[in-house]
């Protein structure tokens, strides 16, 4: 682990794919924190310069639903436009009768392979072991990729 | 600890009896040495929340390289009732259709000196992109796609990747019937338009190597397989087009549950009655990646030849490169095995596990009617591979199934913390394996001491009957992602 690892912010060790325990004051923050944790496997989160701004919006059934939809649209347009995040801003988290909806703001840049080093890919983010739950201090998840 | 009884049935053999909601026993295929390590993560009980699943038949069955995965362990194989059981798209994994191409020439090992395996490694890695988001090799425009969906390996042979002679030696013949393009999202044919012919990163590799040991002489004399002669194996898969229809599927089935009235251990296990509008949907996709993924590997196996006629200046004639057998190790078909005594058809799930059906099955090609269907086990980059046939056992136990590879034993950071500083590469290069990498990190996580030893995983199979061996492969320059 990097001496400057946030102390919300841990690693899943696991034999075949990797996960992530993150923890925050707040539910929108839980969701910026675990897409910032999940993009921290992905490249050096310094070497990201945050000049381009995205809005996004993903829905989910619950709560799990919308983290698993949320990180998936960041992997799938960090793949297909070839950009890296930095930042992400949770705008807001509506609560339907039946389902969740996240709005966000985004900012990072397209990927330059002289100054960025993408160390892996995520397949897919999975539901296996999947719990967002609160805590005394306020929200946690834990989060296994497929890699 | 866990929570649930392991009986050993025999030297080879293990079972986690049916209790509370299981519907059937989950067996488990392993040495007694085995053990530890397999008991040391949740695999076994994720085998046993497998035998939870509506229509399951039989056993929740689990091959020696049992190992974590989400929702169904890798090395699970499932068969479910087409009448009343389920189809998952965990049951396959995200990478539907990964699989392995055993190629061989009738170069020998001796005419290849050092500088020549370098050339070809140097030109492997130019010709077939890897590494995270590999693309180039072949571009699709989208109205060109739905025919490589459709047809796979043939798409491709039919552009000029190969010949009908490789068709003839690929499971399914590098092609299933029933893909339905309509039923992809735009976003899964998007991330299709550019991977065919790419490797991808993580496990994936293309490898150069030799037949190092032959157990059964017959058997690989049938496959064209000689002490000494070179070989090359490609394992890869659907790329990003896979992984976006497993998790449209995926994502879909874990709204529909409730109406299904399906309750599942694992979220992860999502999935839906086989005839439900959802799971046929996920059918007619999966069929799409199936093809992706044979016609992928098929112009992968096509710049390989191309790479050896340019590294090593001889024309086709003096590589001879062939097709051994292509298998597939992430996919769900529907097969007709004895179930109970009856023959019957079953949706059969292997996810991390291989097909393997013995001499005189109407599915093996022609040429191998008399030895059984090759089987293509690779290990890790600095030991060895092995190629087996199917038998009769594993017809009639395991929906004729068995092992997939050596399986980690080191996560992926472990890995780099146990290769330090050292140079891997060169330590490789220096007991004659050429390796080249696109991240020296993906070269560090897959050091060999992070797998398992394959042939402890292939001695457990043959043991188990499930599989014979017949020749053992050792590397000589590899490329990864």
């Amino acid at each position: 682990m990097p001496p400057d690892t946030p102390d919300w912010f841990h690693e899943i060790d696991h034999t075949g794919d990797i996960g992530i325990q993150v923890t925050a004051p707040t539910l929108p923050q839980l969701f910026e924190r675990a897409a910032l944790g999940m993009f921290r496997l992905l490249t050096d989160l310094d070497s990201v310069h945050t000049s381009e701004s995205t809005q996004i919006a993903v829905d989910g059934r619950d709560l799990e639903a919308l983290m698993v939809r949320w990180l998936s649209e960041l992997n799938y347009r960090h793949t297909v436009d070839n950009v890296l995040y930095g930042t992400f801003e949770v705008d807001s988290i509506h609560e339907t009768e039946d389902e969740r909806v996240l709005s966000a703001t985004v900012r990072g840049e397209a990927i330059d392979p002289d100054r960025h080093t993408v160390y892996t890919e995520i397949k897919a983010i999975t539901f296996h072991g999947l719990d967002v739950h609160e805590t005394d201090g306020g929200w946690a998840v834990q989060v296994i990729f497929d890699m | 600890m866990p929570d649930y009884d392991l009986e050993k049935l025999d030297d080879y053999r293990w079972q986690i009896p049916k209790t509370g909601g299981m519907r059937v026993p989950a067996r488990l295929y392993a040495t007694e040495a085995m053990l530890e390590d397999i008991l040391s993560d949740d695999a076994p009980q994720q085998a046993a929340n497998v035998a939870h699943m509506p229509g399951i038949v039989a056993a929740s069955l689990a091959m020696p390289d049992i190992h974590w995965g989400y929702g169904f362990p890798i090395g699970g194989v499932a068969a479910f009732d087409p009448d009343d059981g389920v189809i998952s798209p965990g049951g396959v994994g995200y990478d539907i259709n990964c699989g392995v191409r055993l190629m061989s020439s009738t170069l020998t090992k001796e005419a290849l000196d050092r500088r020549d395996t370098e050339r070809l490694v140097d030109a492997l890695f130019r010709r077939v992109p890897t590494g995270v988001g590999a693309s180039g090799a072949l571009r699709v425009d989208p109205s060109t796609l739905p025919q490589v969906l459709r047809n796979g390996a043939e798409w491709a042979v039919g552009k000029g990747y190969g010949s009908d002679a490789d068709l003839d030696v690929i499971e399914e013949g590098g092609q299933v019937d029933g893909a339905d393009p309509d039923a992809v999202s735009a976003r899964a044919k998007e991330r299709g338009l550019d991977q065919i012919g790419t490797l991808g990163s993580g496990n994936h590799f293309l490898e150069v190597g030799y037949v190092s040991e032959i157990y059964d002489d017959e058997a690989a004399r049938v496959m064209g397989l000689h002490e000494g002669h070179v070989t090359a194996i490609i394992h890869s898969g659907s790329r990003g087009f896979g992984y976006q229809v497993c998790d449209d599927a995926l994502s879909d089935m874990d709204k529909a549950m409730n109406k299904y009235n399906i309750e599942l251990p694992d979220r992860q296990l999502a999935c839906t009655p086989i005839d439900s509008p959802e799971g046929q949907k996920y059918i007619r996709g999966m069929r799409c990646a199936i093809n992706y993924a044979f016609a992928n590997r098929q112009v992968m196996a096509h710049n390989t030849r191309l790479a050896f006629e340019e590294a090593l200046d001889v024309p086709p004639r003096e590589h001879g490169l062939q097709t051994v057998y292509e298998v597939a190790h992430n996919i769900a078909k529907f097969e007709t095995h004895r179930v109970n005594g009856h023959e019957q058809e079953v949706c059969v799930h292997r996810k991390g596990a291989t097909r393997a059906l013995p001499a005189g099955h109407p599915l093996v090609p022609g040429r191998y009617q008399h030895v059984g269907q090759p089987v293509l086990i690779p290990g890790d980059m600095g030991r060895y591979s092995y190629v087996l046939v199917g038998t009769e056992t594993a017809l009639d136990e395991t929906f004729g199934s068995t092992c997939h590879g050596a399986g980690r034993k080191m996560s992926r950071r472990r890995a780099r913390k146990t290769a330090g500083n050292r140079n891997v590469t060169a330590e490789l290069a220096n007991e004659g394996i050429i390796v080249r990498g696109e991240s020296r990190r993906t070269v560090t996580e897959e050091i060999s001491e992070a797998y398992k030893d394959v042939a402890d995983v292939v001695e457990a199979v043959e043991g188990a009957g499930l599989s014979k061996k017949v020749a053992q492969l050792r590397p000589l320059g590899v490329i990864k992602g």
